[in-house]
């Protein structure tokens, strides 16, 4: 049996129950403002959720509410069976792991990790010794009489994580953890919280604004949006099938297009855009509104190169190139179409074949097994992260 | 820095700035200097330069009681007075600061009246000390009304640093503590007091040396027994020998080993806080 192995058993020996979590009906109100308005959100044991979203939409609040350092307006939290309002972050079973990590400054390593033992009251040749062991599992033991200020942002962040988990908690909670790492770190570091999720087989609660690391961590993840959850579901459905409009846009990989319904027949709905495109949805999945909001993968459009825009095509959107970004595997082509822009990923090998230039005139076309149809109808570029700069 | 990186001559501001430095340079040390030279003046010598056999003698003088004024006894008085005052300020400034963190009923008004007492004339406060002090029958003492009035001048000073502070503390190390499981004493104790340490040592500095050297506050409310601030003034109207030199050597000197002792424990906190680096 490996060493990973039998700590792993340790852990679940020790550990105080289930970690899932319930929020029920929860509300937080600063002043008149909510941060957080009436959430129901269950987080099944042993999950690696992230909670996403713009900064000021809620998801840290929720976060500290969980671990107890911030007490609901109104609402229940259930961890496992226990409603725990009210109680300290011990008796949770939870841990956090701050933004800055807050290592204490004036205290070593080793003395950072053996806190928690220190303040139950645990002899000073005991503590070190499970605190060096805790340090051993994040192969910082030849570091532990280094003072934080000593140590790189990735070494500071396993002291954090090694000072958390020496509570064996059953809810892991991490507030924007990678937040302070430069790129390289954020990639390594991200593979390491996946497997110790893994490995720990303990709930994680993962606070984040960048999609890329919420769909490759989490198992759930909880898109936010101003104070409410707007989607709750796995990486791949909140990618491939996002609800609304919102969630399509935060999440990047969509683009979203309106048009009121002007024809329904063989199982299809058609749509007109107020550009006077046409496009095709399947009825089945097509409310009885009379404007619909649909949203069609980045990578799935097809570029041709016209001399008009104008296209009578069916699921077809013609305008000029404002933008060409390589990104290696495929190039980001953006398209101006009178009120918005229209985003297309080309492979990298369709587009070599024929590279089209910023001022070419295109036409972007689909099939219709790409084209999803949203719940809600587009309002505009709420939630674009990329012109909603709220930081 | 950026003056030995830029190429050709340095701008004439360089030069008037230096020369007003220099001076105030001199103008700090140049009196300090001389009153330590003068101080070893030989029985020959008069108060002035130049410095004539040069000898200890005024200083074997100096710890003469009854010779030159009791000034023995004034330090034996100002050193306990300075470091009561010393313990009271950090005592009192650090409870206000952590009381101060959040906001409460009339936090500005009394915070504001904490802070008036910066501006009320020394003098004036003495004189009104001793005038309450009468009035309920009390006697005027260093330890008392004294003390008190010593409090009323460094408190404002240890106030306004420990909120410095306290307002950079970051309140994650707070909730880490709490996070780990610790009590809110626990926090306190283990967390909170050694990160602010340095501050309090600096708070400890400012009551110690705003006690040691007052004049105005101690004129009229330490009683029939003078502190060494009042000895020295009483010495310069009726002592007319370097004994006053060599008191001023000898109370300077106590004034930069405090001041020693205290950035000394500073630099060693935090070099242990970054050993290595």
């Amino acid at each position: 049996m490996s060493q990973s192995g039998r700590q792993k058993a340790a852990f679940t020996e020790s550990a105080h129950g289930s970690g899932e979590i319930r929020l029920v009906n929860i509300s937080k109100q600063f002043g008149d403002s909510y941060a957080v308005q009436d959430i129901n959100l269950t987080i099944p044991h042993g999950s690696y959720c992230c909670l996403l979203g713009p900064s000021g939409c809620g998801k840290t609040t929720i976060l500290r509410m969980i671990a107890g350092h911030e007490t609901p307006t109104s609402g229940e939290v259930w961890i496992g069976d226990q409603m725990v309002v009210g109680k300290p972050p011990v008796e949770r079973g939870t841990a956090m792991m701050f933004q800055n990590y807050a290592l204490f400054p004036h205290l070593s390593v080793l003395d950072n990790v053996a806190f928690y033992l220190k303040m139950r009251g645990m002899g000073k040749e005991e503590r070190r010794a499970r605190a060096e062991e805790m340090l051993k599992r994040v192969q910082l033991d030849h570091l532990k009489d280094r003072m934080p200020a000593q140590l790189s942002g990735g070494q500071q962040q396993r002291v954090a994580l090694a000072r958390s988990l020496i509570t064996n908690p059953r809810v892991l909670l991490l507030d924007e953890p990678l937040s302070a790492l430069d790129e390289f770190l954020r990639l390594r570091m991200r593979g390491e919280l996946k497997s110790l999720q893994n490995e720990l087989g303990i709930t994680f609660v993962h606070v984040t604004h960048t999609q890329p690391e919420a769909i490759a961590l989490a198992n759930m993840v909880v898109v936010m949006d101003t104070g409410r959850i707007d989607q709750a579901d796995t990486a791949n459905v909140i990618f491939d099938r996002p609800t609304t409009p919102y969630v399509a846009r935060f999440m990047g990989g969509q683009n979203v297009l309106t048009g009121t319904v002007f024809d329904r027949k063989d199982g299809r709905v058609q749509l007109k855009a107020s550009s006077g495109a046409i496009f095709e949805v399947n009825a089945a999945d097509t409310p009885e509104s009379p404007q619909v909001s649909i949203a069609v993968r980045r990578d799935r459009i097809h570029l041709r190169r016209r001399t008009d825009p104008k296209s009578d095509d069916i699921n077809a959107i013609g305008g000029r190139v404002v933008a060409t970004e390589y990104q290696g595997s495929y190039v980001k082509v953006t398209i101006d179409v009178g009120n918005d822009v229209f985003v297309a990923n080309v492979s990298d090998s369709a587009y070599f074949r024929d590279p089209v230039d910023v001022a070419d005139v295109v036409v972007a076309t689909w099939m219709v097994e790409d084209v999803h149809v949203l719940t809600k109808i587009d309002t505009g570029r709420a939630g674009d992260p990329y012109l909603e700069k709220g930081e | 820095m950026s003056a030995s990186t830029t190429y050709g001559p340095r701008p004439w501001t360089f030069y008037v700035l230096a020369s007003l430095f220099t001076l105030f340079v001199i103008f700090l040390y140049g009196p300090m200097v001389s009153v330590l030279i003068l101080s070893f003046q030989g029985p020959s010598g008069s108060l002035v330069f130049p410095l004539r056999d040069p000898s200890v003698m005024w200083f074997s003088e100096l710890f003469r009681p009854h010779r030159v004024g009791d000034v023995p006894g004034a330090f034996a008085r100002s050193l306990p007075l300075a470091l009561v005052v010393m313990l009271l300020t950090v005592l009192i400034s650090v409870s206000a600061g952590f009381a101060f963190r959040k906001r409460f009923f009339g936090s500005t008004v009394l915070f504001y009246m904490a802070i008036a007492s910066l501006i009320v004339p020394g003098l004036v406060l003495s004189i009104g000390i001793l005038v309450t002090f009468r009035y309920f029958g009390l006697p005027a003492a260093w330890y008392t009304s004294a003390l008190g009035a010593h409090l009323s001048w460094a408190l404002p000073f240890g106030l306004l640093i420990m909120f410095a502070i306290l307002g950079r503390l970051n309140p994650s190390y707070e909730e880490a503590a709490y996070d780990l499981g610790a009590t809110r004493w626990q926090s306190v104790k283990d967390v909170v007091i050694p990160i602010v340490f340095p501050g309090m040592i600096a708070v400890a500095l400012f009551g110690f040396t705003l006690s040691y050297d007052e004049f105005p506050r101690s004129w009229l409310t330490v009683g029939t027994k003078n502190t060494l601030p009042l000895e020295i003034w009483t010495m310069t109207t009726n002592v007319t020998s370097p004994a006053l030199y060599a008191l001023g050597t000898v109370t300077t000197i106590i004034s930069f080993i405090v001041i020693a002792i205290a950035l000394g424990s500073i630099i060693l906190i935090q070099r242990k806080r970054s050993r290595g680096l």
